[in-house]
């Protein structure tokens, strides 16, 4: 018996069973209601009740089996899993059933239940957070047990080839330790991030004040949605562009001015990145810019100056907290882009303020470890997750940051 | 909504018992991918078997994915660029993988390309090692300096003044590993300098920008090279094969790349290229025989065989048969195997 | 201020008011620029998207002669003629030995048939660079385009096959059905739990330290790269809890969980619009919390919910980067029968072309590009669409 088929027994046989428990406790809970005899709940609320009677003992089993089995415990054959199954719902909607009286609080024992899921459902984005850094952070530990954490963050050269030969079983080989000093990735990882708000920040910024402040209702109404569709495109499809289209422009164009730029130039992902960020940049310092009270704007404007300078001395200042924040988001949204680098950035680690020199990003090299020929333990793949957690820390940071200036921009005017 | 709720609950728990397949799994070597996505591609469409899934994880990767477990679940065959190491083997062993088979199915050149629109270059393979090496040694060979060349004169005044652009593999491919082998350490074992600065082989690739690593991505270093006419690439030979019409090879000691050069030895830069049955899946997954015997059959790597048409450099004709025979008697791979040969 | 105002006293032909003018003039011209760049990208995009795409649509066909003959039946390459076995494509040419197994009464007979021509040689009539037909074989076509013998038809394979490793028989099936079940995934899990955690933490939570840690929680994890979703499908869903790698489950389960905190924040928007007045209606009626937003607040909240789920998921589709991650970088070329099996979707396919090395996947890849962003398009004008039907003022 195979997993999809017991999936298809298990729904199967569970839904039809709770469908059936259903009818089953509201048509007991209606017969009780007689004349004179008050249900204290509606009678659908009877029938609820036995679903989840039939349901949470059944799935409580077969988690309880699929636990056993994932530790390597204790295996049970399927068809005896789900007959264990099934027998656990069917005492549990045979209990329910007996429950069923008229002054049996129906509503209230599930309205319990649906709290109590809907809280579970809120803690699943814990435990999401605490499944992230727990990937993250085992083999990032692992890593640093080889490579000092100094030297990670202060070194800045980039050499992990002994280590690779390390992984690949050639220890005995190896000249000179690997060096893994990440200031080079980090630095092309900012200079990719400049280049990418040199572009988002001003027509992300001016446009937002041109749809908020000039823009008509209607011309506004079509704008946006033409913006966000920028959001909406895949970034593999940046990368193409980037990689196919951008990159060899860029090259030519360089070239016709007498400069050298190489195909991995950190200009082409950049400047794609910085037009994928628009809309985010745009919508958001939008929102606050309209969040401005128009009671600043109409004192100001009262008092002579114009349209401009009102934006400018009133409008902008007022909404800085706000935008301040929308940019820290934008720049955590570029940093950890992933595929417009790993198709158009280059690989070599590269400590240089030319950006027409090719680049190399935290994220490049994630995928770079993880995918690359080399063996999983090496402290070169290791070196993905100690990267990742960086990446983590350094979107975690810029967020509260923005978190914390947002709330005191919403204090100020709220 | 409860009803999706249940059911996405019951979804995560059942989904880990272990089941049986009905289509090939395989992983490894990103070079021998071509030419098993090829294959399984024939098996399906020939065959009644489903077309197997071919996942390219680099060699080292598929073979930690081969040998993790015995499960069901794990990979049937892993492809590699490089033959099973012995310590891999063990990990293989102790995880219960105790039965494989170990096949060639050919050889890959690792092509030194260019445009086509340049002349094509000669080059030993020393001055390749002068070329891309970190450190190479001084006029008067007493010790080791920052590679110091920038143009191919420089090294040997016999080159043409052309500038040193090479684009090759990244630290993570199995290409790189072989180009290393090949260039740097083989020419560095017996150097003296080398040896006196204490290095038993060098093998660090020069990191100023005059190697640029460029991703297993090929086909953009193609387009590079296709506009970029100093250039250098290093690549498999599969790709060279692909791209004849915009790109040609550099010869290696007077020996271009071609299958003939490749068989007799007289090309220097090429390796065999393996794949890994796992036999305790074979009858249990429909198709490991199967597919194994077409990717070996001569319609595949055959002298005229379609691999052979996208770049692989067939077996001589006797060490076909000699595997031909190792996969029907399911020849079982022993740590003595791997030893390397004194 | 007090210069401004006074400006503001002497009005008239006065050079400082013009000059502001002039500058309150040039304000708007930026925000117009920006606009204009930023639309104009957008034009420039989809024209060279769709320049890319559109030849992939074409195939090129040739006339030629099919003999089935009983050799045909072990040997493909012998049902045409020996010049001809690199004119058309392969993928054609091998699946005849099947045929006549299945029509037996073919054997012996020959026909002129319409077949598809090769990569090599579709890229060659297209006159696109770097097609990589040998010069032997161009002379070949072009004799048979002087006979009148090459054709260009309507590339229905495209949407017919999976991935291959001949460009001309590539096509986008299975990642299409890959996509739908890993997005069904993804909407199963994402969809109910983002709905009911926004349920929670709007209309049930007190405002204690734990609501306050799920709130700063889901900003966060709002905000994390989808890469890092990558690391944590392969750790916790892959190697912890053994589901298979490459499946659409691991994708779709990966993909739930990066989508989550987008619709948790749509959803409470939406919830947070329904009037105070709706909620207290009810209680006055008296109706029990849990009755209240069941029976009254969802259904206001629904358009907003749907807006954000459908907006939530149209990203999920597009996102390749924890995919990778998850292995769904691969050769599968038939569509998933079920949700454990091995399987690709749209964006890992149109990457897995990106980088092959034959020119005929270059078209591929912009047509599938195409594809993607058609269907992420309608499904973003929809929820667009839905957004301005159901924007009401209470």
């Amino acid at each position: 018996m195979t997993t999809a088929d017991l999936f298809l027994w298990f729904f199967a046989g569970l839904i039809p069973l709770a469908a059936m428990a259903f009818w089953l406790a509201r048509g007991r809970a209606m017969a009780i209601e007689t004349g004179d005899v008050r249900l204290h709940s509606r009678p659908g609320f009877y029938g609820w009740f036995s679903v989840i009677w039939l349901a949470l003992p059944a799935i409580a089993v077969s988690f309880a089996f699929s636990v056993l089995h994932m530790f390597g415990l204790f295996t049970v054959p399927g068809p005896m899993l789900l007959a264990a199954t099934f027998a656990a719902g069917g005492a549990g909607l045979w209990f329910s059933l007996g429950q069923i009286k008229a002054e049996f609080r129906a509503r209230q024992a599930v309205e319990k239940v649906m709290r109590g899921l809907l809280l579970t459902a809120a803690t699943i984005s814990i435990l999401t957070t605490i499944g992230i850094v727990l990937s993250v952070i085992f083999e990032s530990i692992r890593f640093f047990k080889v490579i000092p954490i100094w030297d990670f963050i202060t070194g800045t050269q980039w050499q992990p080839d002994t280590a690779f030969l390390i992984g690949a079983g050639r220890a005995d080989e190896h000249v000179a330790p690997p060096l893994f000093g990440s200031v080079p990735i980090f630095a092309g990882t900012f200079m990719i991030t400049l280049i990418a708000m040199l572009v988002a920040v001003p027509v992300g910024l001016f446009s937002a004040i041109y749809m908020s402040e000039y823009a008509s209702h209607k011309a506004r109404g079509r704008l946006k949605p033409m913006l966000e569709i920028l959001a909406g495109i895949p970034t593999v499809v940046y990368g193409f562009f980037a990689a196919i289209t951008v990159s060899p422009m860029i090259v030519e164009i360089a070239h016709s001015f007498g400069y050298e730029a190489a195909y991995t130039n950190a200009l082409a992902p950049g400047l794609i990145m910085g037009i994928m960020i628009i809309p985010f940049m745009s919508s958001l310092s939008d929102d606050v810019i309209r969040a401005v009270p128009e009671s600043l704007r109409d004192g100001a404007l009262a008092l002579g100056t114009t349209k401009a300078e009102t934006i400018r001395h009133i409008v902008l200042p007022a909404a800085f907290p706000g935008i301040v924040s929308a940019f820290l988001l934008a720049v955590s949204r570029a940093i950890g882009e992933t595929m417009i680098v790993v198709m158009a950035a280059g690989l070599r680690p590269n400590l240089t303020m030319n950006p027409l020199e090719g680049m190399t990003t935290v994220t490049v090299k994630i995928v770079e470890a993880l995918t690359g020929d080399q063996e999983f333990d090496s402290a070169f793949t290791l070196s993905a997750f100690a990267l990742g957690l960086v990446l983590l820390i350094a979107t975690l940071i810029l967020n509260i940051i923005s978190t914390i200036v947002v709330r005191k921009f919403r204090q100020r005017y709220e | 909504m409860k009803k999706i709720i249940l059911a996405t609950a019951a979804l995560l728990m059942v989904s880990n018992v272990a089941e049986a397949r009905d289509q090939i799994k395989i992983v490894g070597s990103s070079t021998v991918y071509p030419f098993s996505s090829y294959t399984a591609e024939a098996l399906g469409a020939t065959s009644k078997f489903k077309t197997p899934v071919v996942e390219s994880t680099g060699s080292g990767g598929g073979l930690k994915l081969f040998c993790a477990s015995n499960d069901m679940d794990s990979p049937d065959i892993t492809n590699a660029s490089r033959r099973m190491k012995e310590k891999e083997f063990a990990t293989c062993q102790k995880n219960g993988v105790k039965y494989i088979t170990e096949m060639v199915v050919g050889y890959d050149g690792i092509a030194i390309a260019q445009s086509k629109t340049t002349a094509a270059i000669d080059l030993t393979r020393k001055e390749l090692l002068l070329a891309v090496a970190a450190k190479v040694p001084n006029k008067d060979e007493s010790a080791l300096i920052d590679n110091p060349y920038h143009y191919w004169d420089e090294i040997n005044a016999k080159l043409p003044h052309r500038k040193i652009t090479i684009y090759g593999p990244p630290t993570s491919s199995g290409t790189r590993d072989a180009f290393e082998d090949m260039i740097l350490k083989h020419n560095t074992k017996h150097w003296k300098v080398y040896n006196d600065a204490g290095f038993k082989k060098f093998h660090e690739i020069r990191q100023d920008g005059v190697y640029v690593p460029s991703g297993e991505n090929d086909n953009l270093i193609v387009q590079k090279l296709a506009k970029d006419t100093e250039a250098l690439g290093i690549f498999g030979y599969s790709y060279l094969a692909e791209n004849t019409d915009s790109i040609g090879a550099a010869t290696i000691e007077g020996v271009g790349p071609a299958p003939e050069t490749v068989q007799d030895g007289s090309y220097k830069l090429s390796r065999s290229l393996y794949f890994y049955i796992k036999q305790s899946h074979v009858g249990k997954v429909p198709g490991i025989m199967e597919y194994s015997d077409l990717f070996m059959s001569e319609r595949m790597i055959g002298d005229k065989g379609e691999c052979a048409e996208i770049g692989l450099i067939p077996l001589p004709a006797a060490d076909r048969d000699h595997y031909r025979a190792n996969l029907k008697a399911m020849t079982r791979l022993t740590a003595d195997d791997l030893k390397p040969k004194k | 201020m007090n210069k401004e105002a006074n400006n503001f006293l002497h009005q008239g032909a006065n050079p400082r008011k013009r000059k502001r003018e002039r500058a309150d003039t040039r304000f708007r011209w930026y925000g117009l620029i920006a606009l204009g760049l930023a639309l104009s990208f957008l034009v420039f995009f989809f024209v060279d998207i769709i320049g890319q795409a559109l030849p992939a649509f074409k195939q090129t066909e040739v006339l030629v002669s099919v003999n089935y003959t009983e050799e045909a039946k072990s040997n493909y390459n012998r049902a045409v003629e020996h010049k001809l076995t690199h004119i058309v494509s392969r993928a054609w040419l091998r699946t005849i030995p099947a045929y006549l197994e299945a029509h037996p009464e073919a054997v012996g007979t020959s026909h002129d048939e319409w077949v598809p021509a090769d990569s090599r040689v579709d890229q060659y009539v297209k006159k696109h660079e770097g097609h990589g037909l040998k010069s032997k074989y161009q002379k070949e076509v072009d004799a048979l385009q002087q006979e009148g013998k090459v054709r260009s038809s309507f590339n229905i394979a495209f949407f017919e096959t999976g991935d291959s490793k001949m460009p001309e028989n590539a096509g986008i099936l299975a990642a299409a059905v890959g996509s739908v079940f890993t997005l069904l995934i993804t909407m199963l899990v994402a969809v109910p739990i983002g709905v009911m955690t926004a349920i929670y933490l709007e209309e049930f939570a007190t405002d204690n330290r734990f609501t306050r840690l799920i709130e700063v929680n889901i900003n966060n994890l709002a905000a994390i790269p989808s890469i890092l979703y990558g690391l944590l499908g392969l750790a916790i869903f892959i190697s912890f809890m053994g589901v298979p790698r490459s499946s659409a489950l691991a994708g779709g389960l990966t993909l739930a969980l990066m989508t989550l905190p987008l619709i948790i924040i749509a959803t409470r928007a939406a919830l947070r619009a329904v009037p105070e007045s709706i909620r207290e209606a009810a209680y006055g009626l008296g109706a029990s919390s849990l009755q209240t937003v069941w029976h009254h607040v969802l259904p206001l909240a629904m358009p907003g919910i749907l807006t954000g789920s459908i907006i939530g998921l149209a990203q999920a589709m597009g996102e390749t980067a924890p995919l990778i991650i998850v292995g769904m970088m691969a050769y599968i070329p038939e569509p998933p029968s079920s949700i454990l099996e091995a399987t690709t979707v749209l964006p890992a396919q149109v990457y897995t072309w990106s980088t092959e090395s034959m020119h005929g996947y270059i078209e591929r890849t912009a047509a599938g590009i195409l594809v993607l962003l058609t269907v992420l398009l309608s499904l973003n004008a929809m929820a667009v669409r839905l957004r301005n039907r159901s924007e009401k003022t209470w």
